[in-house]
């Protein structure tokens, strides 16, 4: 904005709104602090890139670091740590050693305390597609696509608690009150889509997860890089026009309040902060158009349904796997419209008992798993298909992951098995990642992983990557630090992504 | 200080030469100039040299001409002038009254008080309502949020169970009462590291105010590292709260900017080492309990009355206790006898010892061959060991301790069959904690036939106090009619007069945390629980003066010296950041923009000389407080010469000339306008609609419903009432959950220490206070308070609403425009506009 603007009095409102804060002020405001000394040091000797954000306009697009491979992220959270080893990690040596003590773990005590026998799994694993990747009959769709599936079985976490295990996953620390993944990620490439949430997090049918809000917190960044909550049963809070206000009436608040802040950022041309809240009620108004357009689900065809199996209903799973494919449905709708991050959740909270809402399998695996199993596996594989049917998948990241994996021997005296932060599976698929791959490995019985070892910060780095980002760089100063995604660790996993 | 030192000392060295040997509670003040620095090989490289490690010299105050005479505008304008800038000039009075009520109470101020000061042509006239805005109860209530933000207090235990914490507002009011009342600074500190040890017990909320993981687990790596992280969190905490510094950094490896070692951090985990989450019992005063054996008297005297009618003996054993408590029957022989836990005072029970005596022989001793088994032990203590339940040993750190809360049992299985008459038994026989009391139990032995029978059990025992027993029962039949209804009125008297006792009997509980004295403290290779190394002794850093203890010292006595050494007159850091934070809430920014970081990594103050300055005058003041001399350690001196001084007062229009230079206003040509937080915000909307509810302290009232599962889930609620009315301070503050329609206002959550609020603005904002029941609710409210107060002309409604809202008229082309909003779409909406407007939501 020029000084000459700044003295003409009432602004033309879209110049105004649109270039507020931005040139001039931030310029000077630099060069003084450089000047001085006054800014806080580097990281380690390597600059940070700390994204240059214009307060009146948060979600403005920005550059990557580099050439991006992927635009948008979709990540799908397992709740409750959904076993390895009865969905995507095959284990012969388990099956051979069925009932035998596992060697070693006689003094082992794990989570809720000591161990069982060696169980395999109760369901059969068959190779699956061409490459004959061995998925368990559990999730029969999602096997069938795993030519299409990047897995990581050498995943190795930090912790065996559900909070801090799903705190790591979705924001690199075990600790509550760190920025997540999608915030991270929303603070540095901003919103292709400026009436869309930028992120936005949908909660599993039964409830929000284990470790709640923290999962899509902005921790230490600006608020406006938290991430929306919704799915597609409830909306986001207080996006409607209230009961007892007519649109009328509504408009005309609007416009009233407009020309009422207007009034008063004459006396105060210039001031980005005042600008930047003009321009949030815009954008609200807009989401309040959009939102509900992306939400309903009434026109996607019968097809469409079908694949997700969104419109079967009469049995509790079909009810409950009806209501997670729909979430799924609202998910492909929202990457389609260009949202960088959504973060889709299966599993809530622990409520009815340990198990039961989400996959925490420590008593019962076989009866609980029963039902996750077809909850996730059928909506999910339909959203694969449907992204990929789309062209979708080209610039989507897609990330399966859970917060830790399942001891390859049943918990002593119970039929079920206990958490084992030291190997699991997740899985990545679409914009940049080799397809049909399989990298990583945990030991024979499927307890430690030990080749190809990947972090919950490996894979935070990977998923920055693909989106242009260098996870060393990026960063926040907060406390004294400046703070990254990965803290000190973290490495991209090369071998993973596709040429 | 100098780093120059005659050699290096390891610090167990130092404490063997000057300390000597192991007296029991000798602690040692190191007060030689240079710090004990560790061999070279450890010692951290970063410097000491850092311009806020040195002593605070108070500077000179500049020359400014006559331009000014006070200290604040002279350092101001010294740096404005190097940059060729002017200050602006004096803000219009309506605007400085509202920004003062703003910064210093969170409230706006009424039309009448805006009016009242607009009229005082007294010299004075604003030192007087400066004064009286300070002393005014709604700033500690203001204030107090901002230091609650610092140190991370929350309500909640956070993580994935986020139960309440019932006793945590008594921190919260003490932190509101010490601002209120002017507690100095130095005193503030101190309370909140070790108020036990005078006598102000709720202060040390501030240590356990942190998340808390509940999830226990067998696994004794998990609660290492659970402890670990408890621990980090105090010293963190405590770091950066009061030292401005980082210590979090120092926990896997030496600190990469600050002269912080990884062996500095864990001397100081030392110093916490004894701190344990939870409530502790707070003493009741005198008044309280006198009225409690008054009500106990009564009780007892109704008791007596009807004591004919009991159906069951009285009690014939006193209150069990913390220490030893004997249970006598009948003497039986048995080869096993079986103590149950049904119930304690919180918590999982402990006993230290467990004794079954055959005429004056223990016969449970293990060294004379008796084995105990029990339903399980709380794992990862070293000190809590089922072996110690019967190894002639007693005290907290020769204890066990169940794995279940307010359960569990032990068995002791004797070498032959003895006659047993006695069983004695404590918590802590040493007598330094109360905790873990079993207080409903039963003792059982089992017969020759393998059948268990009960041979004592807590009915038999006096209530202890605040347990609230249940009345003995009673049987009035086959009495006369007259009798049999005197009897039940007596009863009814006695019910009430009971339930009265108990109410009274309780004593009052805080989250202010348990003490107890630590074992050993180890360094952690890579701040990993399961890799320990050399031992540490707790130690305050050596940055400036250190003060190295010895492994013995009392766990009190740790944190009195922690506390004594930060507040000493000459820290070098302890002034400065206490000035910068209050400086930071009433200019936006601190002198130093990083509040909680001024080692290396941090900024460099803008200003330098005025942040020493202030420094000075906080710990040594000079400038009189209307006639008087200031107190050290005077917050409100320091408020009342910020406030006082013409940078606080100048207007906060833009000049674009300026802007050029200092688009940031770090040199504060200007004063900055600045969205008020959240919590100012609601209070400010319930203020102007006329619903606030001004009634100060106690319980915090619920902005969520609560679904009390294993697991506690909060619900943003949609609609409020009077019961949710009070200032925002006194919401139950809880972890990650936020308020439906304020949090997302960048209210910070409690899970981290938040030095400073973001001020980001975002459509979800919009969305919730344009469309939020909430806001709807107040804008009706407003509108009624409008109609009530100004009548029925629309132009009298808006000139109201104007002055509640903005203090001020409005002018002629907002009056216009309103009248014609207010015609077509009624007073509520215009209130609605009103409440989302820049102008009301921005500090002038």
């Amino acid at each position: 904005m020029s000084a000459n603007n700044l003295r003409n009095g009432l602004l033309d409102r879209r110049r105004f709104l649109g270039d507020a804060g931005l040139g001039l002020g931030a310029i000077a405001l630099t060069h003084l602090l450089s000047r001085q000394g006054l800014l806080g040091a580097s990281v380690g000797g390597m600059e940070p890139i700390r994204p240059s954000i214009d307060p009146g306009r948060p979600y403005a697009p920005r550059t990557p670091h580099f050439a991006p491979k992927a635009k948008n992220v979709l990540v799908i959270f397992c709740s409750g740590a959904c076993s390895q080893l009865d969905t995507f990690d095959f284990k012969p040596e388990l099956i051979r050693r069925h009932g035998q003590p596992m060697p070693g773990a006689g003094k082992l005590i794990t989570f809720q305390g000591e161990q069982g026998a060696l169980t395999r799994s109760p369901w059969e694993f068959r190779p699956r597609g061409q490459s004959g990747k061995m998925v368990s009959d559990l999730l029969p769709h999602l096997g069938a696509l795993a030519d299409d599936l990047c897995f990581l079985h050498g995943m190795k976490g930090k912790t065996n608690t559900h909070g801090p295990g799903e705190n790591f996953m979705s924001t690199g620390s075990t600790l509550d009150g760190f920025p997540s993944l999608g915030a991270w990620l929303t603070y540095a490439l901003g919103s292709e889509d400026q009436s869309l949430p930028s992120y936005v997090a949908i909660p599993d049918p039964r409830g929000k997860p284990q470790n709640s809000v923290n999962n899509w917190s902005p921790g230490f960044l600006p608020a406006a890089y938290q991430g929306t909550e919704f799915n597609a049963t409830t909306p986001i809070r207080n996006l409607a026009r209230p009961d007892g206000i007519t649109a009328d009436m509504d408009a005309a608040t609007r416009a009233f309040l407009r020309r009422q802040n207007e009034r008063h950022a004459q006396a105060f041309p210039g001031d980005s902060q005042l600008a930047a809240r003009i321009s949030s009620y815009e954008l609200a108004a807009r989401m309040q158009l959009t939102v509900p357009e992306v939400a309903d689900l009434a026109g996607e065809p019968e097809h469409i349904l079908r694949l997700y199996g969104a419109n079967e209903s009469g049995s509790k799973i079909q009810d409950l796997r009806a209501a997670y494919a729909r979430n799924c449905i609202l998910a492909r709708r929202l990457v389609e419209r260009g949202v960088r991050f959504v973060q889709l959740f299966n599993g809530a909270y622990q409520t009815g008992g340990e198990g039961v809402s989400n996959w925490d399998g420590h008593k019962d695996l076989l009866n609980q798993y029963s039902v996750h199993g077809p909850v996730l596996d059928k909506p999910t594989a339909g959203l694969l298909i449907d992204l990929k049917q789309r062209g979708l998948l080209e610039e989507t990241l897609v990330v399966w992951c859970t917060e830790f994996g399942r001891m390859p021997t049943f918990q002593k005296g119970s039929q079920g098995r206990d958490h084992n932060p030291d190997g699991f599976t997740c899985w990545l698929a679409g914009a940049g990642v080799k397809a049909g791959f399989t990298y990583g490995a945990t030991d024979e019985f499927g307890h430690k992983a030990v080749q190809e070892v990947t972090t919950v910060y490996d894979l935070h780095a990977t998923i920055l990557h693909l989106l242009g980002l260098d996870h060393e760089r990026l960063t926040f100063y907060h406390n004294g630090l400046e703070r990254r995604l990965t803290d000190v660790h973290g490495e991209v996993i090369r071998p993973i992504l596709a040429r | 200080m100098s780093l120059a030192n005659p050699g290096p000392i390891r610090r167990i060295d130092a404490v063997r030469r000057i300390g000597g040997g192991a007296t029991v509670l000798a602690w040692i003040l190191l007060t030689a100039a240079a710090p004990i620095r560790t061999t070279a090989a450890e010692a951290p490289e970063p410097s000491a040299k850092h311009w806020s490690f040195q002593p605070v010299v108070r500077p000179e105050v500049p020359a400014t001409g006559k331009r000014t005479s006070h200290p604040v505008d002279a350092f101001v304008r010294d740096a404005l002038r190097r940059e060729r800038l002017d200050p602006s000039p004096e803000a219009d009075r309506t605007t400085r009254i509202r920004r003062l009520y703003d910064v210093v109470l969170g409230l706006p101020p009424t039309p009448s008080e805006i009016e009242a000061f607009r009229r005082d042509r007294s010299p004075k006239a604003w030192e007087n309502l400066v004064d009286r805005v300070l002393e005014d109860p709604r700033y500690g209530e203001r204030w107090a949020r901002h230091w609650l933000d610092v140190i991370r207090f929350a309500e909640s235990n956070g993580f994935e169970t986020n139960r309440e914490r019932t006793g945590a507002w008594r921190f919260r009011d003490w932190v509101i009462q010490a601002l209120n009342r002017d507690l100095p600074y130095d005193e503030f500190v101190r309370r909140q590291v070790a108020g036990d040890a005078s006598g102000d017990d709720v202060a040390t909320g501030f240590l356990v105010g942190g998340p808390w993981d509940i999830v226990k687990s067998p696994d004794p790596a998990l609660t290492a590292q659970q402890r670990a992280d408890e621990l980090d969190d105090m010293v963190n905490t405590t770091g950066t709260a009061f030292l401005g510094l980082t210590l979090g950094c120092a926990r896997c490896h030496n600190h990469k900017f600050d002269p912080v070692s990884q062996r500095e951090y864990f001397s100081l985990t030392a110093v916490f080492a004894g701190v344990s989450q939870g409530e502790r019992a707070l003493p009741r005063s005198a008044a309280e309990e006198a009225a409690w054996k008054a009500a106990e008297a009564e009780v007892q005297s109704l008791e007596s009355r009807l004591a004919r009618y009991r159906t069951r003996p009285e009690a014939d054993l006193p209150a069990v206790e913390a220490r030893l408590n004997e249970d006598r029957f009948a003497p039986v022989a048995t080869r096993r006898l079986r103590f149950t836990v049904l119930g304690t005072t919180g918590g999982e029970p402990c006993l230290d010892e467990l004794e079954a005596w055959s005429g004056d022989r223990n016969v449970a001793l293990a060294s004379a061959g008796t084995k105990a088994s029990a339903s399980g032990t709380l794992p990862g203590y070293a000190i809590h060991q089922l072996a110690h339940i019967n190894d002639g040993r007693t005290g907290n750190d020769r204890s066990w301790i169940s794995n279940e809360s307010g359960k569990g049992w032990v068995e002791l299985e004797f070498p032959q069959e003895f006659r047993v008459d006695r069983v004695t038994w404590g918590r802590d026989r040493e007598g330094r904690l109360g905790d873990r009391i079993a207080t409903a139990y039963r003792i059982e032995v089992q017969g020759p036939d393998g059948a268990w029978s009960s041979v004592s059990d807590s009915a038999r025992r006096r209530p202890r106090p605040g347990s609230g027993p249940a009345i003995p029962e009673y049987r009035f039949d086959g009495l006369a009619k007259a009798e049999a209804a005197e009897a039940r009125a007596t009863l009814t008297k006695l019910e009430s007069a009971a339930k009265r006792r108990d109410a009274l009997s309780k004593p009052p509980m805080a989250h202010a945390g348990t003490f107890s004295q630590p074992g050993k403290v180890h360094r952690q290779h890579r701040g990993d629980p399961l890799q320990p190394r050399e031992q540490v002794v707790p130690a305050t850093l050596e940055i400036f003066r250190p003060v190295v203890l010895e492994d013995s010292t009392p766990e009190q006595r740790r944190r009195v010296a922690l506390a004594e050494w930060i507040t000493r007159p000459d820290h070098p850091l302890t002034a400065r950041v206490a000035v910068n934070r209050i400086w930071q809430q009433h200019f936006g920014v601190g002198l130093v923009d990083t509040s909680n970081d001024f080692g290396h990594n941090g900024s460099k103050p803008s200003h330098p000389e005025l942040l020493d300055w202030l420094a000075a005058e906080l710990v040594h003041p000079t400038v009189p407080d209307g006639g008087r001399t200031a107190r050290p350690w005077s917050l409100k001196h320091l408020h009342r010469l910020i406030l006082t001084s013409a940078t606080w007062n100048q207007s906060s229009k833009p000049r674009p000339e300026a802007r050029r230079v200092d688009a940031a206003n770090r040199l504060l040509w200007r004063f900055e306008p600045r969205r008020l937080e959240a919590e100012a915000i609601r209070d400010g909307i319930l203020a102007v609609a006329g619903t606030l509810d001004p009634t100060p302290g106690g319980p915090s009232f619920h902005l969520h419903d609560v679904d009390r599962e294993n697991v506690y889930h909060y619900h943003p609620k949609e609609r409020f009432g009077p019961a949710e009315s009070r200032r925002m301070v006194y919401a139950f503050k809880v972890r990650m959950e936020q308020d439906g329609v304020f949090g997302a206002f960048d209210c910070p959550d409690g899970s981290l220490v938040a030095p400073r609020r973001s001020r980001s603005t975002t459509p979800l904002q919009a969305l919730n206070l344009f469309n939020s029941r909430f806001l709807l609710d107040e804008a009706a409210h407003f509108a009624d308070r409008l109609g009530r107060e100004a009548g029925p002309d629309p132009k009298a409604r808006i000139r109201l609403g104007w002055r509640l809202a903005y203090g001020r008229e409005p002018d002629r082309a907002e009056m216009r425009d309103a009248l014609g909003f207010v015609r077509d779409h009624g007073l509520p909406a215009l209130c609605r506009a009103v409440l989302n407007s820049n102008e009301f939501l921005f500090i002038p």
